[in-house]
């Protein structure tokens, strides 16, 4: 069963490991859950006008404009909280895209907080994104999913429940 | 929250573009399709592919019922949910004969002491219980050391004869007597709403088992044969004397349905119409009724404690937690 790395599991990667095997798993979450409804929602709405989908390998990427002649990929999340879960989603987005001969900067919109970060791959941000790819390749391997933990961020994860039972 | 959708009229199911709606007798009935988990079809009822597809595309479950009530199957919507691995894991468990009976080992035990929670509950209101409960303990004492399924469901058939003639006491209704359990189609009243709640019981496991990964023709108890869905009845014998049964206790009890609420022909008894609606008001009440959950920290509905259940299973299969039936702690 191997899987390969994809932008969601990089974000995972930053929040549980244990959501990390599950989801490269086909388990995914209840799909009634507030929280996924939400980001559906604003997934669809925001930023609406220059919007575009890129898709390319197994990335899919949220956004893309035009910033003054430079590639701009954006990534559009609900709050910041999970900002540098966030950030490493995106890190891997820049990181596959320079893998395929394309220097793009990042943006994070977090549009309910009218909120924007920059984000950059320097070498160590590279250096970051590698080992966590490994470590991910790593986890989905493992014949068992890590050992649920409470962790504050199970209160608004869609495996809430099933974590729980 | 989604809801089921009960139609009990005779008529035609349609889809207009991306709306559904019934067309009966009593005009054109709109299906809000965003709000529709499933549909539960009692009428007569006519539908095309073009339905179908909608319905499909929109996971929706159509559930059939005959002329009596009871469940003749369901149109259950290809997988939305896939995971190999969890296929994989739930076969492994059933091939394995020992992994697959002390699955099935659970199921029977979890209805074993659901029943006795009910009976006790009326033990302590003063119905006479006692020799029925220490037949029932004495069965349920052998549960562990069966060492098949056959023998393990014989001890299941036993512990429901001694319930179901509890049955009699605890309703205390000359009108409601249990007499023997017949089935399809039932002869007596009482058989007639066992019949009726446990089919809606299937369907309502089946439902909720359409939300997880789990195949519903994978059963450990019922034993599969892949043509028959069979999940859904393991898992609905744990959760059938806990809301079935108090569901009939409930509407003989307070006389919401009568004996002239039946009637009768060649082949045996039928729920009114109104009756069965009786019912089902009752039964999706007590699906809503919620409880205090202990490791969620919050309440959750009877309807999410069975969606609970089967992701207790799934952890079983992963080899995560050995999985423990819910029972019910009154
Ligand atoms: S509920 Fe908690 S442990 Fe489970 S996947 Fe979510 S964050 Fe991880």
């Amino acid at each position: 069963m191997y899987e390969e790395v994809t932008g969601s599991l990089m974000q995972s990667y930053n929040i549980c490991k244990r959501q990390v095997w599950l989801m490269a798993h086909q388990i995914i979450p209840d799909q009634e859950h507030p929280y996924i409804e939400m980001g559906r929602l604003i997934d669809d709405i925001s930023y609406d006008r220059d919007r575009k989908k890129l898709n390319f390998e197994n990335v899919v990427i949220d956004l893309v404009r035009n910033d003054n002649g430079n590639l701009l990929v954006g990534e559009v999340k609900k709050s910041s909280k999970a900002e540098k879960s966030a950030k490493m989603q995106l890190l891997f987005y820049l990181y596959k895209l320079k893998q395929n001969g394309i220097v793009a900067k990042g943006q994070l919109f977090f549009p309910e907080e009218r909120k924007k970060v920059d984000v950059y791959l320097t070498s160590e941000a590279e250096l970051e994104i590698i080992n966590a790819m490994k470590d991910i390749t790593d986890i989905m391997s493992k014949d068992k999913a890590p050992s649920f933990e409470k962790i504050p961020y199970c209160k608004n994860c869609g495996y809430k429940e099933f974590c729980l039972s | 929250m989604k809801k089921p959708v009960y139609i009990f009229s005779d008529g035609e199911l349609h889809r207009k573009d991306n709306t559904l709606y019934f067309e009966g007798e009593n005009g054109r009935k709109f299906i809000p399709v965003e709000n529709t988990s499933e549909i539960m079809i009692f009428g007569e009822v006519n539908l095309n592919k073009r339905f179908l597809e909608f319905i499909s595309q929109s996971e929706i479950i159509l559930h059939f019922f005959n002329h009596y009530g009871y469940y003749v199957g369901s149109f259950y919507p290809r997988e939305h949910l896939n995971s190999g691995y969890m296929i994989l894991k739930q076969a492994e468990n059933y091939i394995d004969e020992k992994k697959r009976l002390y699955i099935a080992q659970k199921f029977v035990e979890g209805a074993y002491r659901n029943i006795r929670q009910v009976l006790k509950y009326y033990q302590n209101r003063g119905k006479n219980l006692d020799d029925i409960i220490y037949a029932i303990e004495r069965l349920g004492d052998l549960i562990v050391g069966t060492s098949d399924v056959n023998e393990l469901m014989a001890i299941e058939g036993n512990i429901r004869e001694y319930y179901y003639k509890s049955f009699d006491e605890i309703l205390g209704n000359s009108d409601f007597e249990f007499d023997v359990r017949s089935k399809r189609p039932p002869k007596n009243s009482l058989n007639v709403l066992i019949s009726f709640g446990n089919s809606l019981m299937y369907t309502t496991v089946l439902s909720e088992v359409y939300k997880t990964h789990l195949d519903p023709r994978i059963g450990y108890l019922h034993s599969t044969n892949f043509r028959r869905f069979t999940l859904n009845l393991d898992v609905s014998e744990i959760f059938k004397p806990i809301v079935v049964d108090r569901v009939i206790f409930t509407v003989v009890g307070k006389s919401i349905i009568k004996k002239d609420d039946f009637d009768g022909d060649a082949e045996g008894l039928v729920l009114k119409d109104k009756a069965k609606m009786a019912f089902i008001e009752e039964y999706e009440d007590k699906l809503k009724t919620t409880i205090k959950h202990r490791t969620l920290g919050n309440n959750v509905s009877y309807r999410r404690l069975i969606r609970l259940e089967l992701y207790k299973l799934e952890k079983h299969l992963m080899g995560e937690e050995e999985y423990q039936p819910f029972v019910a702690q009154w």
